[in-house]
Parts: C-alpha cells; structure tokens; sequence
C-alpha cells in the first residue's frame, strides 16, 4: 500500500531506539510524541494488533475454507493498516520537527496559506467487468476455478475493505455492494483502489452437508485437483503480506499457514475522477494468466465516486447583516441573519427560523461567478459594506450587506475568500450538493449463496438424510442421461449382455456402466474425466441390462464406485421405481432369459435415437435429446421427472435453446 | 427450371437481384388464449446460447434470434413469418444483441398486442437456387 516515491515517508530503520520502542509497545512520553493526534493512532495502533493477533489465531484454527478465506483477508487488512498508522506517525513525528525547528531558525508570521476545507468522498457500487474466454463459458470444461476476491479502498491512513467475493467463470462482473465513506479527505485525495485476490479450491460450498455427502461419494480426488490441494498444503508459509511492498517488518510476523491474497490490480481515482455519476476507469492489473490467483479482468473498474465537501453542507458563517439591494434607497436596509452555506447566503427574518427550518427571507447565491466586493466607507455608513453581484439571467443584480461591526465585516469577507477559495479546490464537486448514501447497518450475511448461476443445480435443503444423498445421486443421473446425446453406443454393446466373463465382484451394482456413475459431476462439467480406478476400465461389462442408453460423453472408462449396502439399495430401488419395471432390483440376477430378447431390441433404438439426437434441434421444441421420447418398450419416466429434465435441458447452456412466444 | 440451350436464362437475372438477404417488415398481432398472448412462433438464439447449434444461420458464429418454428395457423403465420427468419428488430428494439432471455420478454410484453418485426430471410434466394437445380 505504500507509494515508494512519497518523499515524505521514510521507514524506521531497523535496530533504530524508535523501532525497539515500538516493538515493546511502549512509548516514552517524550516532547515529541504528547500530543493528542499521536495517542489517537497509537490506540488504533494497538487495536490492529490486537485484531491481528485474533485473525492469526482464528486462521490457524478453522477448518473451513470459506472461514479461512475471511480470516486471511482479515489478517491482510490489518497488517496493511498496521503500516499505515506507522507511516502516518511517522509522517507526523517528522512534521512536528520540521516545525520546531521552522520555529526556533526564524520568526515568520503564522503563514497565510488558506486550507481547503475538508469533505466527505463516498465510493460506492464498485463493480469489476471479467473477460472469460468464450470456450469457457460455454463448453463448461474442467472443475470450476474459482476465486475469492476483495477491494481494499485507501485515503491517507484511513483503510476499508469490502466484502469478500467468490468468483468463477458463471460471474461476469464482479460487484461489491458497499458504499464506502470517507470523512475527512481534502480536494488533493488520492483514493487508491486495490484488488487482492486467492485462488479457492473448487467446491467447498457452505451447502447443506448432504450434498456434501453427495458430492464426497461421488466425486473423486482427480489428478489436478489432488495438485491443487497439494499446493494449497503446502507450507511455504511466507507472511500474508505479500503485495510486494517488502517494507522492513517491524514487528514479528507469526508465519501463517492459510490461503494467501495476492495483489491483482489497483487503480488510483482523485478529485478529477468525482463526478455524480458512475463512471468508468482503467485498472492496472499485476500479474498473469499463469498465477494461481489470477482472475480474467477486462481491465477496467466501473464506481461512483461522489464528494461532499464540508462548505456545502455545513455552515460556514453566520451572524446577523443588514442587506440592501443596490440602487435602492439608503433607508431600505433589512435586518437579516444571514447562514453561508453551500453555494447560498441564506437570509432569514430571525435566528430562530434556521432551526425551525422556516423558508429564508431571501437567498442570494454565492457561485463561481458571483463577484464579492468591500467598498470603502459608505457615505452614510461608518462601516464597510460588502457588494455581491450575481447575474440572473442576463441582468446583474447587486446586494450590498453591511455589518455591524468592521471585524464582523471583515469576518464575513474572510469567510467569502475562504469559500471562494474552497469551490476552486473542489471544482465540479461545488456545482451541485452530490448525495451520499450511508450505508445501512445491516447484519453480514455470513453465507454467501452460490453466485448466482443458471447452470448450477437448484438446492435441495431436506433434512441430512441418507434419502437425500440418493436423491441427489438419482437427479445426477439423470441429468448425464440428458447429456448423453453427444455419443453413439459402440455395436459391440450388445455383445456385453450379461458376459460371464466380466468379473463379477461388483454384483452388487444394478446399472449399466454406460449410465457412468458420476453423479458428482454438476452441470459444468461435461466430461467425465477421472483418474479413480475402475476395476472394469473400458467395457461396459458387468450387467448390461438391455438399459438402452447410448454411451454417455466421451470418456473411455466407466467407473464404479464401491458403494455402502444400503445406499446401493436404496439407490437400485430408487432407479426400478422411475424406470419401468423392467429393470430389476439389483440384488436378485436378472433371469437371462427374460432379458435377453430385449438388448436385441434395443440396441437398434439406442443407434436411432443417436442419430436423432445428432442432428440437434429440428423440429423439437426444448431441445433435450429425444432418448426415452421414441416409443423404446420401457415406461416413460413419470412426468415430475420430465419436467425436470425440461429445466435442466433448458438451463443447460450447451441446447441450443427454444423458447415459444 | 431447366437449361435449354438457344432460350434466355432468365433465372440467372432473377438470383442477381435476390442474391442479397431481404429484409421483411412483419406485423404480427397477438391473439389471446385465456391469459397469455402468443404470437405462434419460437425463437432460438442469443448472445449467451452456442451459436454452432443453430440449423438456420449460414454463418455458425451468429448469436441473433432466428425463428426456429412457426404454429400453422397462428397469428405469426398469418402475418407471413417463415422458419428460418432471423429476427433483427422487435418494435424498434435491436435484438441482433441481446440474450435470448432478453429476446424472449421483448416479444412477450403484456402491454403490447401488435408487435412489429423487422426480418432478413434468404428464402428467396434459395427457393432460386433450388429451382435452378
């Protein structure tokens, strides 16, 4: 977070007495260090550390990758603001000397150097387009990468982060939802945007434990995931601060082992940038496609970024006047009070109406082209009068106010300078009062729901029962049944009916091989690629149960998966309950005799409805294969079923979809 | 029409003129059916479906909105949609950019009983060529 080239900020160096005070936490109470501003950032000081000391312990502890995520981000933050306080304090320390001894070496006057007023400076709707590739997008290859990211937002000392966001390719923009305020920023603030990301393994969803379970019996640890949890395990366990800054740690970092942010882009915005609108801005991004935390972003960050300085919503002067117009005779004066604020000199009968928010007599604006005169000694005044000329349309109109005493005059004249002075600080900020939404209280949500993407399944949130789990597997199934139109049943299948030769060990399992019991493949992934051994690789061998099913995909192994007794049974009772009574329950042998006519039957159909379902979307509406569709001689699936595979076909961003107006 | 040496090809001025894709204004009234207005047709495409999928487009990278189906007898027939017309305006709504979600609720609106297409069709410039097989 540091912007080397800040000549003002030097780092302590090490071993110096400053940094041995500092690491014991103490501070002698030396002349130079009693002030109020210093102990206001020794206790934040103090509070980070504390708030880190936490963070490390709670990453050592949790379990849970989202937990982890949290906490390493929390940790981040901290350390970040940890450095900046101590640069800040450094910062001061130095100012203060410098004027000590501007004081001690001359005798100048208090410098009239006029100070901008402060103001308030909000971002908010923070919004990061991706650039996925379009093969990503659609074809759904591979396990989902994902990542979590989130936005550390920086003016001067001040530090907020935003929440943490998951992203994988179904996102397209990353958003963050918060509005950010920052209350004391002068018009030269830099607003250093920074985006730190950190590759998530894949599916460690805060879903409901069955679809755990689910996904636990089903998937397996393939090759490259097996690489990634490698090199998450791995213990090169340097600090979490590892955007590069590499300042000389002055305090002993606890090495952490966890998931590790990175820094991906920033981007700086300052008051050129504020406009009440959003806005688009260019992100400079660090690192490439081959780091593991890497995210595709498009390059550019969308905000708002509105500003409130202090002289259009506070009052800047107030007090009472007399105002007259110009030209107009000198005894018309009104008595008034008059309130600056903003771009107005509001005027009011009495004081009192301010608070009670009655309408002002009149308003006489104080805008970049209004011109504020003091004319000398009025003939008929001791005092000096001020003159404001504005022009409203076309016509000028003078006001001329008088005070009631000279210093009153000369307080209201200071005041007119100063507001003059701050509109050419703020510039486009002065035109108009931009608003700023404070965010409202509300409690975190602390489970993210899945990103929302169609192609993810809908979730099912029973009780954590074994009929659950089965549940699941079964709509699994199906839903690589739907998929299954892209390959062709070898001729050879029928030759596997009930070959004898096939080793029999999984008796247990009821289906064909072809179904490919994956079921924990989601919607994203298409091919069943998978480094388990099977003990039957390539032939559908064990029971071909004259299921008429073309081979589902590409893969050339089939797999089973030792299952529990009583999942099995459940999930074969499952299976002869929707399908038709042809299929039997796995755990009696089907009599060859009784099904041995019917492979026969059946494996012209799976060839025809092949090769219907090749040539996509002719004539049908919904576009899911047409498999079980062409009068096969099982029992249509039950209707709640075909529904389901509609949707499915439907979200199923591979059909080309139909849809009927 | 065949070739029949000595006589004019007239065919071959027809394809010249035809060679380009038209464009057909096409105004479709809605008919209610019970609560739903339907204007008899279905739609395929979108910026966010495979174009590779898509049986009518010549060129396979096209992510429009083409009609992939017309109900004999429906009001879109009527009004002399065709199969295979890609869709490039809907009421003055672009709809060569949109997804198919998008394409789907710009035809559907409730509020609107004649909606007015602007299609390209090659129909024409294949019946031709068809013709001159």
């Amino acid at each position: 977070m540091f912007c080397r080239n800040q000549t003002t900020r030097a780092t302590i160096a090490r071993g110096s007495a400053l940094e041995m005070e500092i690491r014991r936490g103490k501070f002698r109470r030396s002349v130079f260090l009693d002030t109020l501003q210093d102990s206001n950032i020794q206790k934040k000081i103090d509070h980070e550390i504390r708030m880190r000391d936490g963070a490390c312990k709670l990453l050592a502890a949790c379990s849970q990758r989202d937990q982890a995520l949290e906490a390493s981000k929390s940790l981040l933050t901290c350390n970040i603001r940890i450095m900046a306080y101590m640069s800040e304090l450094q910062r001061m320390k130095e100012a203060q000397v410098m004027q000590r001894v501007a004081l001690r070496s001359s005798d100048a006057g208090p410098t009239d150097d006029r100070l901008p007023c402060k103001g308030k400076v909000a971002i908010s709707d923070l919004r990061i387009p991706l650039m996925w590739k379009d093969t990503e997008y659609f074809k759904n290859k591979g396990e989902l990468h994902r990542c979590a990211v989130f936005c550390l937002l920086q003016v001067g000392a001040e530090i907020h982060d935003t929440d943490m966001v998951i992203v994988d390719r179904t996102l397209t923009d990353i958003c963050f939802d918060n509005t950010i305020v920052f209350s004391e920023a002068s018009p030269g603030f830099e607003l250093r945007v920074e985006m730190y990301s950190c590759c998530s393994e894949e599916d460690y969803s805060t879903g409901s434990t069955s679809r755990k379970l689910a996904s636990k019996l089903s998937s397996s640890l393939g090759r490259s995931a097996g690489k990634k949890l490698r090199v998450a395990m791995d213990p090169g366990a340097c600090s979490p601060i590892s955007n590069g800054g590499g300042a000389t740690l002055l305090l002993p970092l606890p090495t952490v082992v966890g998931p590790k942010y990175h820094l991906l882009a920033h981007t700086t915005l300052s008051l050129s940038h504020v406009q009440d609108s959003f806005r688009t801005h260019d992100l400079s991004i660090s690192g490439n496609e081959e780091c593991s935390h890497w995210v595709p972003l498009y390059g550019n960050v969308c905000c708002r970024l509105a500003a409130q300085p202090h002289c259009m919503t506070q009052q800047m002067m107030s007090g009472c006047l007399k105002v007259k117009q110009f030209g107009g005779d000198p005894q018309s004066w009104t008595n008034v009070y008059g309130v600056l604020k903003g771009t107005n000199l509001f005027c009011y009968h009495r004081q009192e109406d301010v608070e009670a928010n009655i309408e002002p007599a009149f308003t006489i604006s104080i805008n970049k082209k209004t011109r504020i005169r003091a004319s000398e000694k009025d003939r008929h005044n001791k005092a000096q009068s001020i003159c404001i000329s504005n022009h409203y349309g076309g016509e000028e109109v003078t006001h001329t106010l008088s005070a009631d005493s000279r210093e009153d005059t000369h307080r209201w004249m200071e005041a007119f300078w100063q507001q003059f002075y701050d509109m050419s600080q703020w510039k486009q900020c002065c035109d108009d009062l931009m608003k700023i939404e404070l965010p409202s209280p509300r409690k975190p949500t602390l489970v993210t729901s899945k990103q929302g993407s169609l192609y993810h399944e809908m979730v099912i949130d029973t009780s954590d029962d074994i009929s659950t789990v089965t549940d699941i597997l079964a709509r699994r199934m199906e839903e690589l049944e739907l998929r299954s139109q892209l390959g062709t049943s070898p001729p050879w299948m029928s030759l596997f009916e009930e070959s004898p030769g096939c080793p029999r060990t999984h008796n247990r399992l009821p289906h064909s091989p072809l179904r490919c019991p994956r079921p924990g493949l989601l919607s994203s992934e298409a091919s069943l690629t998978s480094d388990s051994d099977s003990p039957c690789s390539t032939s559908p061998c064990s029971r071909y149960s004259g299921w008429a099913e073309p081979l589902s995909l590409s893969s050339p192994s089939s797999h089973f998966r030792p299952r529990t007794l009583s999942l099995d049974a459940k999930l074969s009772t499952l299976r002869g309950r929707g399908y038709g009574g042809v299929l039997q329950c796995s755990c009696q042998p089907p009599s060859s005799s009784s099904l041995a006519p019917i492979p026969a039957q059946c494996v012209p159909q799976a060839t025809l409805s092949c090769s219907s379902s090749t040539s996509s979307n002719s004539s049908s509406e919904g576009s899911h294969s047409p498999e079980l569709s062409d009068g096969t001689p099982f029992s249509r699936p039950s209707s709640a079923r075909q529904s389901l595979r509609n949707l499915r076909a439907k979200l199923d961003p591979r059909n080309w979809l139909q849809s009927q107006v | 029409m065949s070739f029949i040496p000595g006589q004019p090809v007239t065919a071959v001025v027809l394809h010249f003129q035809l060679s380009c894709a038209l464009q057909q204004r096409i105004e479709i009234c809605k008919l209610r059916q019970g609560e739903h207005l339907i204007l008899g047709f279905s739609i395929g495409g979108g910026i966010d479906q495979d174009p590779g999928q898509n049986p009518f487009s010549e060129d396979k990278s096209d992510k429009g909105i083409y009609v992939t189906r017309v109900t004999p007898g429906g009001p879109a027939e009527v009004a002399g949609l065709m199969m295979g017309d890609k869709v490039m305006q809907v009421n003055g709504w672009d709809m060569t950019m949109v997804t198919h979600d998008q394409a789907r609720k710009r035809l559907t609106k409730k509020n609107e009983d004649i909606v007015r297409l602007l299609v390209t069709r090659k129909s024409l410039e294949q019946a031709v060529r068809h013709s001159m097989m």
